[in-house]
């Protein structure tokens, strides 16, 4: 008798979730489908009579001859978000190497201060910066959005944390061998805290990919915005073309969605892991 | 000697490594740390000489009506989202831990809304919300009505705060879901023994040793209410009647509309100061010592 009640409230909260989930995914395969929809069927079916690819023809040629280069800010985009990517992935490993193997005086300050770092909160940096930016005659180019995100205190904060927790013996019969510093770091720590590599990876891909203010002050030459700020003025003064939109929000998307789908692994991880 | 020497080595190695980010963090952290400071007592407009004004910014502010809506609607958006997202994303993670199958299709489709991109999901959900799109097609079709959602002030403000809500149940879900992981099965087993029913189980098990996962979430959620930007900025505008204006968007028309940096320093001092003491004030409430016995 008891065994059925609880078998029958697990299937609600089966039927429960699985609308949830579908609720949840909603916006994104509204999105989806009215870029492919045509026209006037965006807002009076949900499935459309027929397919087509007239938006995203419209966001890459026509949008480029109102002086809307999508294509170019896809570009500038991936350009900017690869770059800040490696480069803190690359310094991370480095300089949390330095101080979580590295014995000198000094290291456990220089940690403290990357942990008091973290607690300001990047607005608070914003306007100042962009003097900086403006007096180093960076305004309206792409380093302008790449130069302040090139180290980050987290990443090196993350790599050292997980470095800690490699023994030193792998090091030490590393260097018997004659092994270089960065020989050890790229061929034996960093593949030893690949989650965490990967983890710092993600985060700063998604962060830079979807970063909106900072680009969007610096950068007000159409052809040297990242794709979020030109989809933004898009819709801002185009913003009755849905579908062109739909398409160029797809767009927009998709790398995030796509690396968070092939690294979800680590995403989960991550998450558990800023727990501790 | 030769360990002397090895020593020293290490010593220089990790110097010279520190400090290319010692230097950078200068350029890039320490030089804007400092103007801050000197902006946020300053009159300047980017181009004519800065004026060295005193406190006269933080007066002005503190008179300015623009700046005390600004600060209601902060705590205004809070009171939507913070029971908001953390009822749903508790009721998520206590779920996932009923349920034995499908566990990753729910997992992934929730933490899908929270890789969106902030621009893109503005576009969406302005069309969402739109008055003929699909949500108000569902009202009007069970109720006879359409919801103005981004025209009246209160409903604007509760549409963004669904937005957000939309985009991070599931990741706060999931810092719930690890806490409920890390507490004994033992002690669930002890209360059933003395008898105890769910709701006690609740209420003297789970919530007290989900403790240090509500702290986060509640930090979480204060930081980003106070760093909300791109969703009025794209829908709203800041208004109607300037309910949805945000600190960020204060800092962003101040200084590069209105090309009043001193003054949007002062703002954004004023936010990270607000922000802070929500944040001490939620830890000394709330913060308790967490003991798996």
């Amino acid at each position: 008798m008891k065994g059925k009640k609880i078998s029958i409230s697990i299937v609600i909260l089966y039927i429960v979730l699985f609308v949830l989930s579908i609720i949840w995914i909603y916006p994104y395969l509204w999105m989806t489908l009215a870029s492919i929809k045509p026209s006037n069927e965006i807002f009076t079916k949900l499935i459309p009579s027929r397919l087509t690819l007239e938006h995203y023809r419209y966001i890459f040629s026509t949008a480029k001859r109102m002086n809307r280069p999508f294509l170019r800010a896809l570009g500038n985009s991936i350009f900017i978000s690869v770059t800040v990517t490696f480069s803190v992935i690359f310094t991370s490993a480095i300089i949390g190497y330095s101080l979580a193997k590295i014995k000198f005086k000094g290291s456990n300050t220089i940690f403290n201060f990357i942990l008091f770092q973290m607690l300001f909160p990047g607005f608070l940096f914003i306007v100042p910066l962009y003097v900086l930016i403006r007096f180093l005659g960076l305004l309206n180019t792409l380093t302008a959005v790449i130069i302040p995100s090139l180290m980050s205190a987290w990443g090196i904060f993350m790599f050292t944390q997980s470095y800690k927790s490699v023994p030193n013996e792998y090091i030490e019969a590393a260097k018997m061998d004659g092994a270089s510093d960065f020989w050890i770091i790229f061929r034996i720590m960093v593949p030893l805290v690949k989650s965490t590599a990967s983890i710092v990876g993600l985060f700063t891909f998604i962060g830079i990919w979807d970063n909106f203010m900072w680009p969007l002050i610096v950068i007000k030459k159409y052809d040297k915005m990242p794709l979020s700020v030109l989809l933004a003025s898009f819709n801002h003064e185009y913003g009755s073309y849905v579908g062109p939109l739909m398409a160029g929000a797809v767009i927009q998307t998709m790398p995030m969605v796509l690396i968070f789908l092939i690294f979800r692994k680590y995403f989960l991880q991550g998450i558990s892991m800023s727990l501790k | 000697m030769a360990i002397r020497t090895l020593k020293r080595r290490e010593i220089i190695k990790g110097w010279s490594i520190t400090s290319t980010y010692l230097i950078y963090t200068a350029i890039f952290w320490g030089y804007p740390f400092i103007w801050i400071v000197i902006l946020a007592l300053s009159k300047w407009n980017f181009l004519t000489p800065r004026k060295f004004v005193g406190l006269r910014n933080f007066i002005k502010l503190f008179n300015d009506e623009l700046f005390w809506r600004v600060v209601l609607n902060t705590f205004n958006f809070m009171i939507y989202y913070i029971p908001m997202v953390l009822t749903f994303a508790l009721l998520f993670a206590i779920a996932l831990t009923k349920i034995k199958y499908f566990k990753s299709f729910f997992v992934l489709s929730f933490l899908v809304a929270n890789v969106s991109s902030g621009v893109a999901y503005s576009v969406v959900f302005q069309r969402l919300f739109a008055v003929n799109g699909p949500l108000n097609r569902l009202t009007y079709a069970l109720f006879g009505k359409t919801i103005p959602w981004f025209n009246e002030p209160q409903l604007a403000l509760f549409a963004i705060a669904m937005m957000v809500a939309w985009k991070f149940i599931g990741y706060y879900g999931l810092i719930f879901y690890s806490g409920l992981e890390s507490i004994p099965k033992s002690l669930y087993e002890a209360a059933d023994l003395d008898g105890a029913g769910k709701f006690m189980k609740f209420w003297k098990i789970t919530l007290p040793l989900l403790n240090p996962s509500m702290i986060m979430v509640l930090v979480l959620s204060i930081s980003l209410s106070f760093g909300i930007f791109t969703e009025p900025y794209m829908i709203t505008g800041g208004g109607p009647m300037k309910r949805t204006y945000t600190f960020q968007m204060m800092i962003y028309e101040t200084s590069f509309r209105k090309l009043q940096p001193g003054y949007a320093s002062v703002v954004a001092i004023m936010a990270a100061l607000i922000s802070f003491g929500c944040i001490i004030l939620v830890r000394k409430l709330m913060e308790r010592e967490v003991n798996y016995v």
